[in-house]
Formats: C-alpha cells, sequence, structure tokens
C-alpha cells in the first residue's frame, strides 16, 4: 500500500514577462505578458512505506514545486495526489501531525531564542503528549549531539548546528512522512557526511518515509537505493540508482596507459577521446563496441595497460540533463 | 487553546530580546502626549474653554487616549505578516496544524499586555507632573460597555489592519499594503490627537459609519461619562457590526488569498 501517489501532476504557473529597462517597466504598469510556465509536466509515481527516495535534477527541474504540492502548500494546475490518503492542499490537521517539510533555506526556529523553545511550541502546535516529546527530544539530541547547544540563542549557532535544530524542530511529532528539500546546502563536507548519516538513522530507527532533493550526488548516492530524475517538469527516471547506469550509460571507458607516444588522430578511430595525457588516454566508446575497440587498440597501438570501466553517475546525470550523448 | 497560550508565552520572552526597540516605541508614546500638550497648551492659552472642554479635560482626555492607544495600537502582525507572506515563511504555518491570524493575534495580545504594564507606569508620572483632573464616569454598567467596546476595538483594528495587509497576496513586492492608509486615518479619525466631539455634528455623525471612532474615542468616551447608557449599548452594538462586516471580509478575502499563494508558491 503506497503512502503517496501522484498520478499525471501538472503544475504550471502564469510568469509576468517584463520587457528590460525603464520603458519596459511603465509599459508593464498597463499591458503585461503571460507566459505559463510548466514547472511540473505530468509526474507519476508511488512511493511505499519507509522508503527513502532520492529526488534530483538540476536548478528549476520541478523539486520543489512537487514538494509544495505534496506538503499541501500548492495545488496542482491537474492531476490526482494522495499523501496518507489525504488531498495535502485541503491541509487538515490530521494530515499535517503527520508529515514534516525541511527546506534548507528557509528556517522556522525562533531566530532570537534558544532552539529549545521553538520545540516547545511545535510540541504545542502538534499536540504531542509530554512523555512522548520528552523521548523524541532525548533521542534526536543524542542522534545529532547537540546537547551542549539547546540554551543558546539560535542567532548565534553556526550554519551546521542550526540546520541540525531545524532538523529536531521538525521530527519533534515523529512524522511519517518527511520532505527534506536540500538538507545539506551550504553545508561544509563534515557537516554535510554528519547530515546524510542522520537521516539514514532515522529513516532506518523509525521506518519512516523520506523525500530528498539535492544538488550533491554523493547524497542520493549514499542514502537511496531509489531515485527519481526529473527535468523541465518531467519525469525522466524512476528506478534503482544502479538502473540509471543500464538505462542511460550507452557508453563505457576505456583507460589506456600507452608504453610509446601514439598519434592522437588516429586514436579518433576508435572512439571520442575524452582525455589524452601522455602515456594516459581515456576513451569512450559505444557500450556494445566495446570490445571491438579494445580489440583494435591491443593490436595497432603500443598498449601498455588497458582498463574498461562504467562510466561516474555524476557524468550520466549530467549528461542526461544536458542532453548530451558522449559516445 | 494551548498552542496559542504557547505562543503567547514565547513571544513574551521574544520581546525582552528587543529591549531597546520597546523602550524607543515606550519613549515614541511619550513624546506624542507631550507635542500634544504643548499644541493643546498654546490653544488654551488665549482662551480658557476650547469646544466645551476645558485645559484640565483635554488633559485628562489626552492622558487616556494615549493609555488606549498603547493598548489597541499595539499591534507586531502590521509590521511582519506583509513580510512573511511574500518572502514565503508563510509556508512554515500552512504545513503546520496552527491557524495563521490566530497565530498572530496571539502574538499581538502579548504585546499589548507588555504595552500596557509600561503605559500604566508612564501615565501615572505624567498625572504626577500635569495633575489633570480624571474624571470617570459614575455609571457601572457604563464602565462595563466601555470595556466590551475596547474588546471591540481591538478586534476592529487587528482586522482592519489585515484586511489592509491582504494585498500582498495580489502584490507580493508592496509588503506594506495599504497598511500606512489604515495608520494615518488612524491618527486622524479615532480621537488619538483630539476628542471626535469637536467637530461638527454632522461630521461627526457620518464618522460613526467608519470603523474608526469605534477604536478609541468611543470606549474612552463611555470611561469618562460622555455617554448615556442607551448610547453606550447603541454604539457597543454599532461596533459589534463593524467587528461582524470585518471579520466575514477578512475571512473571505484571506481565504481568496490563500489560494492565490497556493497558485504561485511562495
Amino acid at each position: 500500500m503506497p503512502v503517496i501517489e501522484v498520478k499525471n501532476l501538472k503544475k504550471y504557473y502564469r510568469v509576468h514577462q517584463k520587457e528590460p529597462g525603464l520603458a519596459g517597466s511603465i509599459k508593464s504598469l498597463f499591458h503585461r505578458k503571460y507566459y505559463d510556465a510548466k514547472a511540473v509536466d505530468g509526474v507519476s509515481f508511488s512511493i511505499d512505506e519507509g522508503e527513502l527516495i532520492g529526488f534530483i535534477g538540476p536548478n528549476g527541474a520541478g523539486k520543489t514545486t512537487t514538494l509544495k504540492v505534496l506538503s499541501g502548500l500548492l495545488y496542482p494546475t491537474s492531476g490526482h495526489v494522495s499523501v496518507l490518503g489525504y488531498i495535502p492542499w485541503d491541509r487538515k490537521p490530521a494530515f499535517q501531525k503527520q508529515f514534516s517539510l525541511v527546506m534548507g533555506q528557509k528556517n522556522q526556529l525562533w531566530w532570537d531564542l534558544p532552539a529549545m523553545e521553538s520545540f516547545i511550541l511545535n510540541k504545542e502546535i502538534y499536540e504531542v503528549p509530554q512523555a512522548q516529546y520528552n523521548k523524541t527530544l532525548d533521542e534526536l539530541v543524542d542522534l545529532l549531539e547537540v546537547k551542549d547547544y539547546l540554551k543558546v540563542q539560535v542567532r548565534k549557532l553556526s550554519l551546521g548546528q542550526r540546520m541540525k535544530m531545524e532538523l529536531i524542530a521538525a521530527l519533534i511529532h515523529s512524522p511519517k512522512i518527511l520532505f527534506l528539500d536540500e538538507p545539506t546546502i551550504g553545508l561544509d563536507v563534515v557537516m554535510q557526511k554528519k547530515m546524510r548519516d542522520f537521516i539514514k538513522e532515522y529513516n532506518r530507527r523509525f521506518n519512516s518515509t523520506i523525500i530528498l532533493t539535492s544538488h550533491y550526488m554523493d547524497d542520493v548516492k549514499e542514502l537511496c537505493e531509489r531515485v527519481i530524475i526529473i527535468d523541465k517538469g518531467k519525469l525522466l527516471f524512476d528506478g534503482a540508482l544502479s538502473e540509471i547506469i543500464k538505462k542511460f550509460a550507452n557508453h563505457k571507458l576505456l583507460t589506456v596507459v600507452f608504453s610509446e607516444p601514439v598519434d592522437e588522430k588516429k586514436l579518433a578511430d576508435i572512439g571520442v577521446v575524452k582525455k589524452f595525457d601522455y602515456p594516459q588516454c581515456v576513451i569512450s566508446v559505444r557500450r556494445n563496441a566495446t570490445s571491438l575497440a579494445a580489440a583494435e587498440l591491443l593490436q595497432h597501438f603500443p598498449v601498455a595497460d588497458l582498463n574498461i570501466e562504467e562510466p561516474q553517475i555524476e557524468d550520466i546525470i549530467r549528461e542526461v540533463f544536458t542532453g548530451k550523448d558522449l559516445a | 487553546m494551548r498552542k496559542y497560550l504557547t505562543v503567547f508565552a514565547i513571544d513574551w520572552q521574544n520581546q525582552f530580546i528587543y529591549r531597546l526597540n520597546f523602550v524607543l516605541w515606550r519613549f515614541r508614546n511619550i513624546l506624542r502626549v507631550l507635542m500634544t500638550y504643548f499644541l493643546w497648551s498654546t490653544i488654551f492659552s488665549v482662551q480658557t474653554s476650547v469646544f466645551g472642554y476645558t485645559r484640565e479635560q483635554i488633559m485628562a482626555y489626552l492622558l487616556l487616549v494615549i493609555f488606549l492607544y498603547g493598548f489597541v495600537g499595539s499591534s507586531p502582525s502590521n509590521d511582519n505578516i506583509g513580510g512573511e507572506v511574500s518572502s514565503g515563511a508563510l509556508n512554515n504555518f500552512l504545513t503546520k496544524p496552527i491557524g495563521y491570524l490566530r497565530y498572530w493575534f496571539t502574538r499581538d495580545l502579548s504585546s499589548k499586555l507588555l504595552n500596557v504594564i509600561f503605559a500604566v507606569g508612564e501615565i501615572f508620572l505624567l498625572w504626577l507632573i500635569f495633575r489633570p483632573p480624571l474624571v470617570f464616569s459614575s455609571q457601572p454598567a457604563v464602565i462595563l460597555i466601555g470595556i466590551l467596546m475596547l474588546v471591540s476595538a481591538v478586534i476592529i483594528f487587528y482586522l482592519l489592519g489585515k484586511l489592509a495587509l491582504a494585498s500582498v497576496f495580489w502584490a507580493p513586492e508592496n509588503t506594506w499594503g495599504f497598511m500606512f492608509v489604515v495608520l494615518v486615518l488612524m491618527e486622524m479619525l479615532t480621537g488619538l490627537i483630539f476628542p471626535l466631539d469637536i467637530l461638527p455634528r454632522s461630521a461627526f455623525t457620518a464618522l460613526q459609519f467608519t470603523p474608526f471612532p469605534y477604536l478609541l474615542y468611543f470606549p474612552l468616551a463611555a470611561f469618562i461619562g460622555r455617554l448615556s447608557p442607551l448610547e453606550a449599548v447603541r454604539l457597543l452594538f454599532q461596533s459589534l457590526v463593524w467587528l461582524g462586516i470585518l471579520f466575514y471580509l477578512v475571512k473571505r478575502v484571506w481565504s481568496a488569498g490563500y489560494k492565490v499563494y497556493s497558485a504561485s508558491g511562495g
């Protein structure tokens, strides 16, 4: 039984176009041109309880818009959405008590007070019983190692500490579903890693369903078994991370080390030369022509070493987004 | 209910962080009393009675109106809601089981309580300096009605502000909305600078068809015994009619605003 179901979701925005300059500004006072921006354009997926999903795509792909629809902030132009059996944009309290939305670039904590005060307020807003609150808070504070900062004004915390506090505030009512929009944005690598560990552990321990959007492939690679890729509002891929390679990588990489100098131009017959830095050379070749290319190389060139590798997942995704075919 | 009590408690703590802001805001209130006092002093330097008010009566009126203004007019929601809507901070509330307008009303009440506590002290000091004769209505019923009118006034002012601010949903760059207009009208038409009954009869009557005199002048008139019980009841009723109208309007306009917000996103 899926906890989140999305069928043919579309969200178009009316966007106002302004011509450049002061004249354009004056003109737009009287006459405005609009066009429909298709933020999400016919996306469908379903998510089961306890899944940890990576939601990836370039800026403006429609990730955040989708999360906003799922959390009831936006209603769609068309399509069917059901989260825990509710229609999100009805904003029923019974639904709101079961999920949480964390946006890496927005905060909910009271800036001038210690984070503890915001936790207490959320406890009351979500009507969490005292005993459960104590238990959850202890657990989260322990997991995130923030015991020493609970009584410090939020404005005095570092970005990393603050993000941890934001997470606690968002989790104090033990939501069944967690939407994380860029939770690691702006954090240093050490803190990113800690965040990731926490998200993984939280998912494991509480079997909560988590959807995570991120720019950082490391987040997704480390956390998510399943990824959903969208670009320009359309769903490009939905499946296991390892499947991305099968589906999109129509090439492999041959890394060759030569024993003598060779003519770079001749290598172009084998495949696309991605890097040539004598004695090493990386050539991209079509997947189904890999063995032929390797044989060719060994036969006609002074090869000291040869390696056949799958391309990096980051590279594949970048290619998918830019629409380039590298082989 | 408990969640709003907690909002009240947290806002109370938060206010103490902004001590300097608060002190300056109170200082501005005292300056306002003094300025109005000197204005009236000039008028009274050439005549002993103006529009049926003696110098002492005017002073008493001004002291009390400033006290009421601290209560009715202190409303931090008016300074914050526009920004929260246009920046998308409203998202924090729309995803939680809490009412946004109730949340801000609670914070306003917290601010009003703090202001009243300080206003009592200031009024006492000013009273010590000027010693105006403070005369109150001798009829407890009228005083009681005055209190009800004051409660209604607090809500009317809140609703007026929210109605003015709702424009931010349609024009997010205009965070202050029509709030400025409301505040200017508040200064001129509520009795903050002069008692409204010194106006020509027709103007005074016409004002009763706006929500403004119900904010300060009529509750105060009840307290200082310028209203008969019958008049007081009638004006309380009219005040409640305004409350009802504004409540309906705010509900309609904000629900339309939320729709626009959910169409375009924060």
